[in-house]
């Protein structure tokens, strides 16, 4: 009976071969926007994955927050809220860095402080990131100097105006000629250039590129008048105890800052609202971009299921004309013996016949359009990863039996009720 | 002792439609068919004849009163166990013809054994009953390049398929020639020779001639019950009510 029902319903799609690639189109890009969606979802992921591994998995944030009355993601959003209005924290100094560093885990770590400024040579002027940072950033993170140096330990010490810049900041002030020993200009302040960094590219929503390295304690007391961080990154010995070790740097924290410690420990980087400063693991980083991601991908999904649903209404609306259609030949097929779940099984069959070939379709043209993506990304030259998720294929193909059925139900039970009486002397 | 031997009893039985004012199309009709038999029903237009052939061929429902097929109260059974009798007692031979435009010849006539519990060999059972009205030569065929004749013909087998007990015919010559038309009424007696229970609903005279006996309807009634003595055309009429 099934085969019998197949047969039919493959007969019946062939009369009417337009209807039928209209309604397997429409279920095709549904599917296909799922499955590029979801691999979309995968690539973006691995993208952050690789960029936040380059910042080093065996490494601790820390980086200020708007102190709030309110706990956990609350806390949070306050905090976020309030640095947006223009909310300064400066409590995070130098002295916390030098006293972090004598934790046992600890094995390195450089403070941060990032700032926007107009930088000039000769008549060239060029508004771009200053990344103030100790000698320790070259050993800890991945950058590397590409020509000349970086600053030195003693240099940052004796408040040394020297410059490291970044290859993109190299080109626009000096072109093809070489910056090494030149000076450029910082709030009206001559700075010497000693290196220039090799390409980095952006990392998150950094363009590494983009940035004049500068050393942190020229930058506190020569130019802006400051004392303060924006962040601390550090590396730890072991990784096994960095649960320990993160809770430890926010004891040393709240001791410098006189903050009273949680009356209930809260593990994680989401802590109590007391607090003026955010420690978190790499690995927590990864976890909260993970999470995120697979929130925004599953938001995706849900938008492109709309679309799914609007080719589910399209199979719905050629079904009840098919049922319309062949009203007479129901009526014969009661007539002769067809049960109503006979019937019923004809039609969800050529529903399902049509929703799966658009399942089908889709996910050949979902693996054709990523594809496209990933090949296009690399062309821009970013480093995107073409992953075609195996709960894609399944979301697809259940989604497309799923609808088939759905859609097909109302249909088929309007067949099936019908009375071959009525059905059989309806005209055609 | 009579009452087992009837293939299809019905007493009084009544159909109405409508929901507000409502209308009789049969009134207490009742009478008996042998197995075997082959029954003329006439009558004019909305004498109830067709409904009565709906009720009889078990594609409605009646009203009231009761019916017997083969001895089984129709009435208690579910609409699966009517379709299975449909699909394995009973063939349907209509005056439009009623075949599968997109199926071939083969396959209209074996569209009841889709259905049928014994789905072996279903084409070849359909090649014989095909070849048994003369057909063997259109099986490739669509509906659409037939005559009517063979059309009908087309009809006669898929009802046969099946091997029914009864076939119910609603006007089978109604859309043919005289020749075609006799060449189907031709099967009908042949079959009817060979023991199958024929019904058949008409209006014209010299087709209902070809049967034993004439059941004549008026107003949703039966208001005669005829044996023919001679038939086809000279006979000699047998009063029964």
């Amino acid at each position: 009976m099934l085969l019998s029902s197949l047969e039919l319903a493959l007969q019946s799609l062939k009369t009417h071969k337009m209807r039928t690639f209209l309604s397997v189109l429409g279920m095709a890009i549904g599917i296909a926007s799922i499955i590029v969606v979801f691999s979309a979802g995968a690539g973006v992921k691995g993208l952050l994955f690789d960029q936040i591994e380059s910042f080093g998995m065996d490494s601790i944030q820390v980086e200020i927050k708007v102190p709030s009355g309110k706990k956990g993601i609350a806390s949070e959003q306050q905090s976020a809220i309030s640095l947006l209005q223009g909310a300064q924290v400066t409590t995070l100094k130098l002295d916390d860095l030098e006293d972090i560093l004598k934790l046992s885990n600890v094995e390195d770590g450089y403070g941060l402080l990032m700032t926007q400024e107009a930088v000039t040579y000769r008549n060239k002027v060029y508004r771009t990131f200053i990344w103030s940072t100790g000698d320790t950033f070259i050993n800890i993170d991945q950058t590397k100097v590409g020509s000349g140096r970086f600053f030195s330990k003693s240099e940052n010490r004796s408040l040394a105006r020297v410059v490291v810049l970044g290859s993109q900041v190299k080109e626009r002030l000096f072109g093809d000629n070489d910056p090494i020993g030149k000076t450029i200009k910082i709030r009206k302040a001559r700075f010497k250039v000693i290196g220039v960094m090799e390409e980095r590219g952006s990392v998150m929503t950094f363009n590494f590129d983009d940035f004049i390295y500068v050393p942190i304690r020229t930058m506190h007391k020569k130019i802006m008048g400051v004392d303060f961080l924006h962040n601390i990154i550090l590396k730890v010995a072991d990784m096994e105890i960095v649960d320990e070790t993160a809770e430890k740097i926010k004891m040393v924290l709240r001791d410098n800052h006189n903050i009273a410690p949680p009356k209930e420990i809260q593990e994680g980087w989401m802590d109590t609202g007391n607090d003026d400063f955010r420690v978190m693991s790499m690995t927590e980083i990864l976890d909260l971009w993970n999470e995120m991601s697979s929130i925004l991908t599953l938001l995706l999904v849900a938008i492109v299921a709309i679309s799914l649903v609007v080719g589910g209404v399209g199979v719905m609306n050629v079904m009840f004309v098919i049922v319309n259609e062949r009203t007479p030949e129901i009526g014969l097929r009661k007539a002769v013996g067809a049960k109503y779940s006979d019937i019923m099984k004809q039609f969800l069959v050529e529903s399902i016949l049509i929703t799966f070939t658009g399942g089908v379709v889709g996910t050949i043209l979902g693996i054709l359009i990523s594809f496209l993506v990933f090949i296009g990304a690399n062309q821009f030259g970013i480093d995107w990863n073409f992953v075609l998720p195996i709960k894609s294929f399944v979301v697809a193909i259940l989604f497309s039996i799923i609808f088939g059925v759905f859609f097909g139900i109302y249909p088929a039970r309007k067949a099936a009720r019908l009375n071959p009486i009525e059905a059989i002397w309806r005209e055609d | 002792m009579a009452k087992t031997t009837n293939l299809i009893e019905v007493k009084n039985l009544r159909r109405t439609f409508g929901d507000g004012v409502q209308t009789q199309a049969l009134r207490d009709v009742s009478f008996s068919v042998k197995p075997g038999e082959f029954v003329a029903i006439m009558g004019p237009s909305g004498s109830g004849k067709s409904t009565l052939m709906h009720i009889l061929g078990l594609l409605d429902r009646a009203s009231g009163g009761e019916y017997k097929f083969e001895g089984k109260n129709v009435n208690s059974l579910g609409d699966n166990e009517l379709a299975l009798l449909r699909n394995e007692k009973i063939g349907f031979i209509f005056q439009s013809f009623n075949l599968l435009q997109r199926a071939t010849v083969l396959k209209n006539v074996a569209l009841p054994l889709i259905y049928s519990k014994n789905k072996s060999n279903r084409d070849a059972r359909a090649k014989k009953v095909l070849e048994s009205v003369g057909l063997s030569h259109r099986l490739n065929y669509f509906t659409n390049q037939i005559s009517g004749g063979e059309r009908q013909r087309v009809a006669i087998a898929r009802a046969l398929v099946n091997n029914a007990s009864v076939i119910f015919a609603d006007e089978p010559t109604g859309n043919l020639d005289s020749k075609s038309g006799l060449q189907i009424m031709k099967i009908l007696n042949r079959l009817n020779t060979e023991g199958h229970t024929i019904i058949l609903v008409t209006h014209e005279t010299y087709t209902a001639e070809c049967a034993q006996r004439i059941i004549q309807m008026k107003d949703g009634e039966i208001i005669s019950d005829e044996k023919v003595e001679k038939r086809r055309g000279i006979h000699s009429k047998d009063v029964i009510k």
